[in-house]
Parts: C-alpha cells; sequence; structure tokens
C-alpha cells in the first residue's frame, strides 16, 4: 500500500512540473488577484473604515490564499474524471492497488500542489510592500498546515463529489457554480461585519472565512484567533473521512 | 480449480442495469483456460468479449455464477488477481509526460515490486525500446507504444495476460508486429494470454484455442483446427444471370444446402473441387456472373453456427442500438 500510494502521489505532484504551462498559470492566478483586485481596491479600502485602513494587499491576501486552495481541490477531481476518461484509472486498478489509496494520493497530492503557491504568493505580497517581519516561524508554520488542511478538505470533497461519475461536465459547472458563493460569502475579500443576514450566515459556514481570518491575524499581527486552526484541521479531516468512504464504495472506473 | 486450468469461469452472466432497460451482455457462459495457451475469444462487436474480461480483471462484478483466474476467486479474493495477471487495452493507456522508465516505474510500485529494474532492463532490450527509454512516451511511435504497454503488463511476471482487442486501429504492418510479439512473449515468458478480437484471421494466427461468442453466449469452442472441422463443407457463393434455374443447381450432387442470398445464392457442399466440374456442365458459363469458393474457416464456421456473416452481425443498426441502450443506463 505504501508504495502504491508513493507511485501514484509523486505522479501527481512530477505532472505538475512536466507541464510548464500548467505551473505557471497555477501560479501566476492567485498572483493576478493581488495583481489586478488588489491594486484596484487598494484605494477604496483606504477609505472604508471597516477595512481598518490597513493595506488592501495584506489584507486580500490571505483570503486569495485561501480561495486557491478552493481551485486547488477542483483540479484534482477534474484531474481523476480524465484519469477514468482515458483509461488510466483501470490501468491502475488493474494491480493490486485499492481506490482508498488512489483516492488519498489525489487529495494529498492536489493538497500539496496547493503548497506550491504559498511561497510565490508571499513574495508577491512582499513586492507589493507587505511587511512581513514580525511573522514568526510558529505563525508561518500554523498557516502552512492550516492551508494544507483545507485544500485536503475541499479536494477529497469534490473527490467524492467526482467519484461516482465519469462525466467531466457538471463537476467544471459545478466548480464554476460553487467559486463564486464560496469567494464572496467569506471573509477572504471583504470584511463580514457588514453583510446582510443571510450572507452573514454562508460566510459563518465557509471554511474560507476562518482561513482567511486566521492568515490575516498572522499578516496584520493582530489577536490570533488560534480556535479557527481547531475549525480548518477539522474541517480537513472530516472532509477526509467523507471522501475515503464514498471512494471506497462508489469510485467508478470508467 | 484444476491446478492446470489459468482461468475458471462457471456459470456466468452479466446484466447492465435493471428492470426493463436492462442488458443480458453475457448469458449462463462457462469457459476452461489451460495454463500457457494463447485463447482467443472470438465474437463480433457488442458480444460481450470485453465484459468477460472486465470481470476477470475485476473491474466490473459479475451477475451471476462464479470465476477464478490463477486460482483465485474474482469477488473474494480480488487483489490475489490482481497480482497475478497483466492487462494490454484496446488503445494505448500510458502517462505521455512520463518517460518510459518512468512508465515502468509507476508499475511496479502499483503492483508493489521490489527490485525490478533488472527486469524493467530486460523487457526494454527485448522490445528493442532501451535507447529510447529516458524518452517522454509522447514521442514514441504508436508501435513503440504498444510494447512499452505489454512491457508493463508482463513487469510484475503475471501469470495471465488480458488483451482486450490488441490490434483495433493498427495499420497492417504493426498489427504483424503485434502478432509476433504475442507469439514470442507466449514463448518467451511462459504466460497465459487471453485476447479478444473480432478479427478472424488474428484468432487463427495467433491462438491455440478459440471460444467463438455471440450475443452474450459462447456458441462453440476448440482449437482452431477442430472448429474448422466441424464444418464438413466448403461454401460457394453464385451470381447468377436473370433467369437461370438455381434450383436445379440445388439438385445437384454434393450440395448440401442452397440458399438465396440478397442477388445471390449461397451452396454449401461437400467438396468445391467436385462440385465447380459439375456446376460448369450444368450452367453454360456466360450464365455465371461471379463464383467466390471458401474453404472452411472461422468464418464460415461462424457462418454455420449463428447463420449470419461476422461483418453482418456487426451491423450499423445493431452497434447504434447497442450503444443507445448504454447511453440510457449511462454505463
Amino acid at each position: 500500500m505504501k508504495s502504491q500510494f508513493l507511485g501514484l502521489y509523486s505522479r501527481e505532484i512530477l505532472r505538475t512540473f512536466r507541464n510548464p504551462l500548467v505551473l505557471l498559470l497555477t501560479l501566476v492566478q492567485p498572483f493576478m488577484w493581488l495583481a489586478f483586485f488588489g491594486s484596484a481596491w487598494q484605494h477604496v479600502a483606504q477609505q472604508v473604515p471597516s477595512f481598518g485602513g490597513v493595506n488592501y494587499i495584506a489584507f486580500l491576501l490571505p483570503g486569495v490564499l485561501s480561495t486557491s486552495m478552493l481551485s486547488v481541490g477542483m483540479f484534482g477531481a477534474m484531474s481523476t474524471i480524465q484519469d477514468k476518461r482515458f483509461g488510466f484509472m483501470k490501468r491502475i486498478l488493474i494491480t493490486p492497488t485499492t481506490k482508498e489509496v488512489i483516492f488519498l494520493s489525489k487529495t494529498l497530492g492536489s493538497a500539496t500542489r496547493g503548497l506550491v503557491q504559498i511561497p510565490i504568493m508571499i513574495l508577491a505580497a512582499a513586492l507589493w510592500g507587505v511587511n512581513f517581519t514580525h511573522v514568526s516561524a510558529l505563525d508561518w508554520a500554523a498557516w502552512a498546515v492550516m492551508l494544507f488542511f483545507l485544500a485536503m478538505g475541499f479536494s477529497s470533497l469534490f473527490l467524492a463529489v467526482t467519484a461516482p461519475s465519469t462525466d467531466w461536465q457538471t463537476p467544471a459547472v459545478l466548480a464554476n457554480f460553487v467559486t463564486m458563493p464560496f469567494m464572496f460569502a467569506s471573509a477572504a475579500l471583504v470584511p463580514t461585519p457588514g453583510f446582510p443576514s443571510w450572507m452573514k450566515l454562508l460566510s459563518d459556514l465557509n471554511p474560507i472565512t476562518y482561513s482567511a481570518l486566521l492568515g490575516r491575524s498572522f499578516v496584520l499581527g493582530s489577536a490570533v484567533p488560534w480556535n479557527y486552526l481547531g475549525i480548518i484541521v477539522g474541517f480537513g479531516i472530516i472532509g477526509l473521512g467523507i471522501g475515503y468512504f464514498v471512494s471506497a464504495r462508489w469510485l467508478r472506473v470508467e | 480449480m484444476a491446478s492446470t486450468d489459468a482461468i475458471e469461469i462457471h456459470d456466468v452472466s452479466k446484466r447492465y442495469g435493471h428492470g426493463e432497460h436492462s442488458v443480458l451482455a453475457l448469458n449462463h457462459i462457462s469457459l476452461s483456460i489451460p495454463k500457457g495457451t494463447v485463447f482467443g475469444l472470438l465474437g463480433p462487436n457488442g458480444a460481450g468479449k470485453t465484459t468477460i474480461i472486465k470481470i476477470l480483471t475485476g473491474i466490473s462484478p459479475l451477475t451471476e455464477g462464479s470465476a477464478s483466474v490463477a486460482g483465485f476467486d474474482v469477488r473474494r479474493e480480488s487483489l490475489k488477481v490482481r497480482a497475478r495477471i497483466g492487462w494490454v487495452a484496446a488503445e494505448v493507456i500510458l502517462d505521455d509526460d512520463f518517460s518510459g522508465w518512468e512508465n515502468l516505474q509507476l508499475q511496479a510500485r502499483l503492483q508493489d515490486l521490489v527490485d525490478w529494474e533488472e527486469r524493467a532492463n530486460e523487457l526494454l532490450a527485448y522490445f528493442e525500446l532501451s535507447d529510447r527509454k529516458a524518452d517522454r512516451v509522447s514521442t514514441y511511435s504508436t508501435g513503440m507504444r504498444k510494447k512499452l504497454e505489454i512491457a508493463l503488463a508482463l513487469l510484475h511476471q503475471p501469470m495471465v495476460i488480458f488483451m482486450d482487442e490488441p490490434t483495433i486501429g493498427l495499420d497492417v504492418g504493426t498489427r504483424r508486429m503485434l502478432w509476433d510479439i504475442v507469439t514470442g512473449i507466449h514463448r518467451e515468458f511462459g504466460v497465459t494470454v487471453l485476447l479478444t478480437t473480432h478479427y478472424i484471421e488474428e484468432a487463427d494466427a495467433l491462438c491455440d484455442r478459440i471460444a467463438i461468442i455471440d450475443q452474450g453466449k459462447i456458441i462453440a469452442d476448440g482449437t482452431p483446427q477442430e472448429l474448422k472441422a466441424r464444418v464438413k463443407a466448403d461454401i460457394v457463393e453464385l451470381t447468377l444471370s436473370d433467369g437461370t434455374d438455381a434450383e436445379a443447381i440445388g439438385r445437384l450432387p454434393g450440395v448440401q444446402e442452397c440458399r438465396s442470398q440478397g442477388t445471390g445464392w449461397i451452396l454449401r457442399v461437400d467438396s468445391s473441387e467436385e462440385f465447380l466440374p459439375r456446376l460448369l456442365s450444368a450452367v453454360p458459363a456466360d450464365r455465371l456472373r461471379r463464383i467466390s469458393v471458401e474453404k472452411p474457416s472461422l468464418e464460415t464456421v461462424f457462418l454455420q453456427l449463428t447463420g449470419r456473416r461476422m461483418a453482418q452481425a456487426e451491423s450499423i443498426r445493431d452497434i447504434r442500438k447497442f450503444y443507445q441502450q448504454m447511453k440510457r443506463l449511462r454505463l
């Protein structure tokens, strides 16, 4: 089982690096959020009191990193559909490899790919004048762990949705459909206190909110809500459990 | 299970879907495939050949009956079965972004092998791929890709290799090469090969034993020679000018059966060598617009058993109907 996991996990990671364009776009996409969205809203944010007069790029960075983990999760699930359509899933399953191992290698592969974005984004934000000197080693580690669990949770849940199917259209449409509520009904881009009550409720149920707020506390040097780390780790573990259960029973090969 | 059998299929049925829209893909089939044979499942598209492979490789569960591969039950001991089989797909399935060697490495990990490198190098040398092993598979020719796929299937020294329509879509040259490979690996590695094909000449050229399958049932099995010996007749097809008395031809000595098909006639005769002189003396030569003679072949076996030629069994209408049904069932 260890050897099979290693084989499939390294396939997931290596595949990203084998296609330079995919790698470049994966890295540049969140970067563009900072560049375009961040720059455009910088002056607005500074005039709105609820932003607290902070550098908007610093405010935005943890939110964009969090939503990137959502995209990473979706991409992992879509690549599973590809593997089924090209017959690769069948090739894997006509070896003593279990469906559970396939699921674990996919979801952990996606989560690891998500981590690659973090240093690039931090570097980009630093170039935009965000100051990270007060962020301690513990903060950095906690932030990375949290993002890993967030990516793992999303990736697992998307895999649970795509496991029983070979249809590529529905997951693609679904991915587009859920991006907007996950991104906007959260603390990723703006402070939530001004939200209407129904949106506030969605935001409170959205793991991206907790991830963005915790990350923001590290960047802005404010009081750290450590319990949010527990929420995200819990989300990751529950997501993993659901994905594992669904994949083991209903992962379809073709 | 007898220890000499690599594959044992006992009264297996497979139904896709439920209720009135369900399709019975396999209808109570039984088969024993001895170790060390090249066994062919021959039949038209949609006959159920691929379904048999899916059941034996653990991809699809059987509905009724039991089956074992390498001595292990395909349902209860699926992982043990999968550690002892290799699979070559109809379409080549490889990781194009990886090198030949990396594809072998992944296969070794999936098969949980240690010390596989020497075996991998031997296989690469056997398939003449050694000097290209570091190149990405996307740069390989079709023939090279097919060879690499077979090398992957052989890496863990399997007892049985499944080849599903191994030469479909290949040009004549590559097909010949593949035939040589199948014969070669069988001789060199002593592996049992179960292949499906709807090419009659392929089954005849490659297989020690053949099962002819049609509409989910095995209608005959044996060596190609045994099967051909069942057809104790040559087939003569005639196209005659209008107004010729075909009934009279049917009454000539040595004619077992005479029936019309389209614009012509199909006759089963004891011996075409004896029949043709009789025919030419009974019918003026200018009345005969076309004559073709067919000695016993697997095609005539299929014709005798089903009343249809293999190509007719694959008529467009049937295939369309089959796919529509499959689509409805979302299979």
